[in-house]
């Protein structure tokens, strides 16, 4: 293959490792949106949450002189999980069940607060500086001519696909086949109807935000062992950018907020790739504009209709 | 007329227990000390507390300034120049008109306004940049050279012993940063080396991968990294992975034991410049042993130059006996002193005559030694 062609999939990689993990953490947005019709700006946090509860959980499993790293993933991935979900599940509980069906600014102003309180409330406890973990997992495969141009894909990226794609098969199973994910996407559909039916709403909202969070969890797991480092302000960041995913495919859409996240990381790698890499935001935000100008639900999403 | 009472009461102890502040201030003299001390970039707020605090020890141990103790009080601008705006006002009004700060190029060009305006001895022991002298501020000064000196050192190294063959420059697109990879490019552009990159990356940023297979793509050899550690680290951490191998190289803002915590084993043999590094002077042995003896690290970058900055403030204070602040930038303007970071003299702009960088390479344990 031709430098050219190697350095595009070089690109493509690094592009669809990023793209994955905002595709994880765009899932709860999107979610939360499809039901209750809110953004759900405290969901960063939780990934972020999710990153540092990682790191506390592998630095003592590590310090108690625990070898195996799979068990110790694992372990570190449960905990993640279930102290985000549980997070989830309280900021609903606390902040957006008490003002359900009041104007729709005030949940986004409930929820931009939860966000900062969140946020200082590691900052406290953890303090604001960068937590760094040593690379877990190293190495990886080198294809083509090291002589033309070598192109790396590293065990830690194959393992973020890995676990991305069997997140969102489970995901996809979950809404698709269980009981529960039924009452999802009948809530998505018409929550006051859904709720005349005998269909406990509340408990399927709350269900949404710690499936969500769960997710998040595992996106701040991966990026966190991917890149080794975490403060308190990667939410905000990493969030922002989940927000435009979901968007861009169209918030309310799961397959949406999947293509999205994917669409995203290629774009921003490319950007980086053949421009300097200072105009990747500008031209990932540019594309979002461009599409809500050309098609205002996203790319998979449904127009909104009127219900009367 | 048990109201009346009451409120003449209230107002009677309000004035005694003013009074009575009033007369504990008038033996300490406080001085604001200005930095991050929250945020990515802590550490080196840190490095400014550790080396203020020793400097005021020693001073308060040996009888103080004309018969006040010196009171060191902390002001985070967490390297943000919003909040550095906030935080020079609140000195202000605080009263304290001696300021060792602000830390980042960035928010001490905001601050420095201020200070100007309102009268406030302002020395910073950690920004680099040319811009912050350059509007004719009568109370601003530095304890630490400038960039324009800081790249072209770095420049003379890379063409003289380095010698790559092809050469990229990253900045992190703030004054500091950006301004020193400028130096750095239009000076090896200068004597006809041209990089072959000149790019900016977003601070905060973790993902470097797109930029890293674009310098193994340009089959870059070196690397000068104008910003902090927290990318630079990440951006070491990265290459490594993906085995991307050339010889990087910052300036001091990576100086500093997190940046071989986020970049593990990638962190050896990195280039860096700094200020000497004075904990090595024997001049400064007991200095640096009664910092140890607190159980903090005198091999900062900015421990010794920030020492000194109280060291001008308090020399001066003593030689013109009172606490004027123009009197005192005066006086600084036109005399040498003798700190722990050697002698000292100012030009009329308020930066130092002299002063010495060293290129050093950094260790994986955090340490540094001169670069050969």
């Amino acid at each position: 293959m031709s430098e050219f062609s190697l350095y595009l999939l070089q690109q493509l990689i690094n592009g669809l490792t990023i793209g994955s993990t905002y595709a994880l953490i765009a899932i709860g947005y999107t979610m939360v949106y499809g039901i209750i019709g809110m953004i759900n700006f405290a969901h960063g946090e939780i990934y972020m949450i999710g990153s540092y509860v990682t790191f506390i959980v592998i630095a003592g499993l590590l310090g108690m002189g625990m070898v195996s790293l799979p068990i110790i993933l694992i372990i570190a991935l449960v905990v993640a999980m279930f102290i985000a979900s549980t997070y989830g599940w309280t900021i609903e509980r606390v902040a957006y069940r008490p003002l359900r069906g009041s104007n729709r600014l005030i949940p986004l102003i409930s929820a931009i607060g939860m966000s900062i309180f969140l946020q200082n409330f590691v900052v406290l406890s953890q303090g604001s500086r960068d937590v760094a973990l040593p690379p877990q997992i190293t190495g990886g495969w080198n294809f083509g001519d090291p002589s033309v141009f070598e192109v790396s894909l590293s065990y830690m990226q194959v393992l973020i696909f890995i676990i991305t794609f069997i997140s969102m098969t489970l995901l996809t199973l979950f809404i698709s086949r269980s009981r529960m994910g039924r009452a999802c996407r009948a809530c998505s559909e018409d929550l006051g109807m859904t709720n005349l039916l005998g269909i406990d709403t509340n408990k399927i909202i709350a269900l949404t935000f710690i499936v969500g969070a769960a997710l998040a969890a595992i996106a701040g797991l991966l990026l966190g062992l991917y890149y080794g480092v975490v403060n308190p302000f990667v939410g905000f960041i990493a969030g922002l950018k989940a927000f435009t995913a979901a968007v861009l495919g169209g918030i309310g859409s799961i397959p949406g907020a999947v293509l999205g996240g994917l669409i995203l990381g290629v774009t921003e790698a490319m950007t980086s790739a053949f421009f300097p890499s200072e105009y990747k935001d500008v031209v990932s935000f540019g594309l979002l504009v461009l599409i809500l100008l050309f098609r205002p639900s996203g790319l998979l999403g449904k127009p909104e209709v009127e219900k009367v | 007329m048990n109201q009346f009472r009451k409120t003449l009461l209230g107002l009677s102890t309000a004035v005694c227990i003013m009074g009575l502040t009033a007369a504990a201030q008038a033996d300490t003299l406080k001085i604001a000390l200005a930095g991050p001390a929250t945020g990515p970039v802590a550490q080196y707020g840190d490095m400014q507390k550790i080396g203020v605090m020793a400097a005021i020890d020693d001073i308060n141990k040996a009888g103080g300034v004309n018969g006040m103790m010196l009171e060191g009080v902390i002001y985070d601008d967490a390297c943000d120049p919003k909040q550095a705006v906030a935080v020079a006002n609140k000195i202000v009004n605080d009263g304290i008109t001696q300021v060792v700060g602000h830390l980042c190029s960035s928010s001490t060009e905001p601050a420095a306004d201020i200070y100007e305006e309102e009268g406030v001895l302002m020395i910073t022991a950690a920004s680099t940049s040319p811009s912050i002298t350059e509007k004719g501020y009568q109370m601003v000064f530095r304890t630490i050279g400038l960039d324009s000196l800081q790249g072209s050192m770095a420049a003379q190294y890379i063409l003289n012993t380095a010698k790559p063959a092809r050469v990229a420059v990253i900045h992190d697109k703030q004054q500091y940063g950006e301004g020193l990879a400028t130096a750095v490019r239009d000076q090896l552009a200068e004597n006809g080396v041209k990089a072959v990159m000149f790019e900016g990356v977003t601070p905060g940023d973790k993902d470097f991968s797109a930029l890293i297979a674009k310098l193994k793509k340009e089959n870059v050899d070196f690397v000068y990294y104008g910003g902090y550690h927290p990318e630079l680290g990440l951006i070491l951490r990265q290459s490594a992975e993906k085995g991307f191998n050339a010889q990087f190289m910052g300036p001091e803002g990576v100086v500093n034991s997190d940046l071989a915590k986020i970049a593990g084993d990638a962190a050896e043999g990195v280039l860096a410049t700094a200020p000497k590094s004075f904990d090595q002077n024997p001049v400064n042995e007991a200095r640096v042993a009664a910092i140890k003896a607190k159980g903090e690290d005198p091999t900062g970058p900015f421990v010794f130059t920030a020492y000194a900055a109280v060291e001008v403030m308090t020399d001066a204070m003593e030689a013109t006996k009172s606490t004027d602040s123009e009197a005192l930038a005066d006086y600084i303007r036109s005399h040498d002193f003798d700190t722990a970071i050697g002698k000292v003299k100012y030009d009329e702009k308020g930066d130092l005559t002299e002063s010495t960088f060293l290129v050093y390479r950094l260790h994986k344990d955090g340490s540094k030694t001169p670069a050969e």
